[in-house]
């Protein structure tokens, strides 16, 4: 067998020798690996954004099937003893309950100016401080700062510009003319997508982008905002508080996390537990209306569900997460086949071009066995001839899709209109994906040339010779 | 006793299947003694060139043993053979077959592409162009020059592993009358000089004139100068003159 440095040089030049055949050789194959490396990160960036920002997969909402029968709720409820036993399972990394706001209340507030009014009750889940652990930014504000309900601060004069102490932090409250911890609010990325795609421009309004920097330009109180527990802005309810429970909280927007709900506001959980408790009773108040269940990872989905359709008490909450993660695996799939056609389809015209070149170059062929050249050598020069191609295709290809992504995601962001979770890219080139595509370009181009380089090392020298 | 570089018995080689069957070889037998200069002449389809590869591996024959350099090509493996091309055995072809996309030195030293170590192979393959006059054109290609400077390229790649046998298939045949005198007298020098063993199939009386033997062949037997008897007789001393 040849040194493999002098097979190396001996194939570069080869390979480098007909510019015309390596074109016409490598030409379907650039195309081929284009189109699977466009395609591929095409998707991973798609899927990035649809799996990781908009439905996140590892991240599934359990709630207990809603039933009724003549209009009276009859839906099983979820307690610690659901959230237990969903921890237990193996595929479960963390479950944390979630507690609605089950009365009416407001939220109302200035906000840039502008008096803005919204519904609170029913769009306001409590959940566990714990549930923000391991973000810096929300860890130290994000909590039940009341957790007896009592007033942290010192007496006050309600309904006079704020004179508590800590006006960033406190309000008077008057139910009992004390200073209390506003109540922390977050919002999620879905929220704050909304109101900068479709709120912020018709209203007049700033747009929001990192929530933390924005507090600091524009001050702690421009987040503040009331909540009227009890009242309501929906005309027709049929839940009638008692006006002498009606009460007014100071709240404070604290910041943006995936964990809050997707559409509403979010609070730590002892709040909505002494609120619902207050205002609905007891069993309100040890009532959970979700648990979010965090899964080791994406692939323990399906384990999971399974488990869940045999729980007839619970169910996922949405299944829009999972038809997407299919809807992508098929389109995927779709655009991948179509990508490994072309490769597919080049390697045939791979394999014709150096069948081809083989009867061509029969008499050289021939020469070299004649010096010294055994069948093993002619066979790795017509192999290595072909992964040459593969080598320049594979790379030319990724560039050339490269290149086509940076066309796309230009278009992306000075023609595509707005719209929520607009990505920056739509592409993810991992690096995997482009050693997969040198791999995978390398691989048909030597599939192509191997029939060829097996029928050149069978050629008789003498008979090679003999050509005309 | 002097071992044959050469030695062939019984050899047999048809082409074709069936009806079609043409024999080619019909049971050949041919000793040849280190540093002869042996012509082998006959008609068209004689089987000249057909036992000039057999001999060198190039060709395989249907049965009988064939013996080149020690080798005894029925236990040889591929890879040992091809390993004898490269190191002992060269070639010369009429149609000179060389590569047009390489230089002249580039063709020449071709053969060490295939062997391990070879760092010396352009400063011997200058050295080989040099023997055959032609140093100044190592960079050409060969389509830049005349026949019979293709054909002492091919000399010299032919020599550039210092063989000990030299397989010459007409190689004046594509040549005019001066060049292919001077290719004559070259094969002569190095047979003198070198003790290089040459077979020259040929239909030319001027190579037959200055062979130490011809073997003559018709329809695929010797018919004159076969040698074996040297070989059977154990004597050297019958070898090295003209048949």
């Amino acid at each position: 067998m040849m040194p493999s440095g002098k097979l190396a040089r001996m194939v570069v030049a080869n390979a480098t020798r007909s510019p015309k055949h390596f074109v016409l050789s490598a030409f379907g194959i650039v195309i081929g690996i284009a189109a699977f490396v466009f395609f591929l990160a095409g998707t991973l960036g798609v899927s990035d954004v649809l799996l990781g920002k908009v439905f996140p997969l590892d991240q599934v909402e359990v709630i207990a099937p809603h039933t009724s029968i003549a209009g009276k709720n009859l839906s099983q409820k979820m307690n610690a003893d659901t959230v237990a036993k969903i921890k237990a399972r193996p595929e479960v990394k963390d479950a944390l309950p979630r507690m609605t706001l089950q009365f009416p209340a407001t939220g109302y507030g200035k906000f840039e100016g502008q008096e803005i009014n919204f519904e609170v009750g029913g769009f306001t889940d409590g959940i566990p401080d714990a549930h923000v652990a391991g973000d810096p930014k929300l860890e130290p504000v994000f909590k039940d700062w009341e957790p007896d309900g009592k007033a942290t601060g010192p007496a006050c004069v309600p309904k006079t510009p704020n004179n508590c102490p800590d006006k960033a932090w406190q309000y008077c409250d008057a139910s009992d003319n004390m200073c209390h911890h506003r109540v922390p609010v977050i919002i999620s990325p879905t929220v704050l997508e909304l109101y900068n795609t479709q709120v912020a421009d018709s209203h007049g309004l700033p747009h929001i982008g990192v929530m933390e920097q924005f507090i600091a330009e524009r001050g702690r109180d421009r987040m503040h905002f009331w909540m009227g527990l009890g009242s309501t802005m929906m005309a027709g309810s049929n839940v009638s508080i008692d006006a002498a429970k009606h009460r007014e909280v100071g709240a404070i927007l604290v910041g943006v996390s995936d964990k809050a709900r997707r559409v509403g506001l979010t609070i730590p959980i002892g709040y909505v537990e002494r609120w619902n408790r207050s205002f609905v009773g007891d069993k309100a108040a040890s009532e959970y209306s979700s648990i979010i269940v965090t899964l080791r990872n994406k692939d323990k989905l399906a384990t999971f569900s399974q488990w869940l359709q045999d729980e007839p008490k619970l169910k996922l909450e949405d299944q829009l997460g999972a038809s997407f993660a299919t809807a992508m695996f098929v389109i995927t799939f779709v655009l991948l086949g179509i990508a490994f056609v072309i490769v597919i389809i080049s390697a045939i015209n791979i394999a014709h071009n150096f069948f081809m070149q083989v009867t061509e170059r029969r008499r050289e062929i021939g020469v070299l066995r004649a010096i010294g050249a055994t069948r093993a050598d002619v066979m790795a020069i017509i192999v290595g001839e072909s992964a040459i191609i593969g080598v320049v295709s594979g790379t030319l290809g990724s560039l050339f899709a490269w290149l086509a992504s940076l066309g796309v995601d230009w278009a992306l962001e000075h023609v595509a209109p707005k719209f929520p979770f607009k990505p920056d890219s739509l592409f993810n080139f991992e690096w995997w994906i482009f050693a997969s595509a040198i791999g995978l370009s390398i691989l048909f181009c030597v599939l192509g040339g191997l029939l060829p380089a097996l029928r050149a090392s069978r050629l008789e020298p003498a008979a090679a010779l003999a050509q005309n | 006793m002097v071992s044959p570089v050469i030695s062939l018995r019984d050899v047999t080689k048809s082409y074709g299947q069936g009806s079609a069957r043409t024999p080619v070889l019909r049971g050949v037998s041919l000793d040849i003694a280190p540093g002869e200069l042996v012509a082998l002449v006959g008609q068209s389809g004689s089987g000249k060139s057909t036992l000039l590869n057999i001999v060198g591996g190039l060709d395989k024959a249907d049965s009988g043993e064939i013996k080149v350099l020690d080798h005894d090509y029925g236990k040889t493996a591929e890879r040992e053979l091809a390993r004898l091309r490269n190191t002992s055995i060269g070639f010369v072809f009429q149609a000179f077959n060389l590569l047009d996309h390489l230089t002249c030195l580039g063709n020449v030293i071709l053969p060490a592409a295939f062997a391990a170590g070879g760092k010396d192979a352009p400063a011997r393959g200058r050295e080989a162009l040099d023997r055959v006059g032609l140093s100044a054109y190592a960079d050409r290609r060969p389509s830049e020059l005349s026949g019979g400077q293709k054909q002492r390229v091919a000399i010299a790649r032919a020599l550039f592993g210092r063989p000990k046998l030299l397989l010459c298939d007409e190689p004046t045949g594509n040549l005019d009358s001066a060049t292919g005198h001077e290719v004559i007298e070259f094969f002569q020098k190095i047979n003198k000089d070198d003790g290089v063993t040459l077979v020259i199939v040929t239909h030319e009386r001027r190579v037959s004139n200055i062979a130490q033997r011809v073997v003559a062949m018709r329809d695929g037997n010797i018919v004159e100068g076969a040698g074996t008897d040297v070989h059977t007789a154990g004597t050297g001393d019958d070898l090295g003159g003209p048949a």
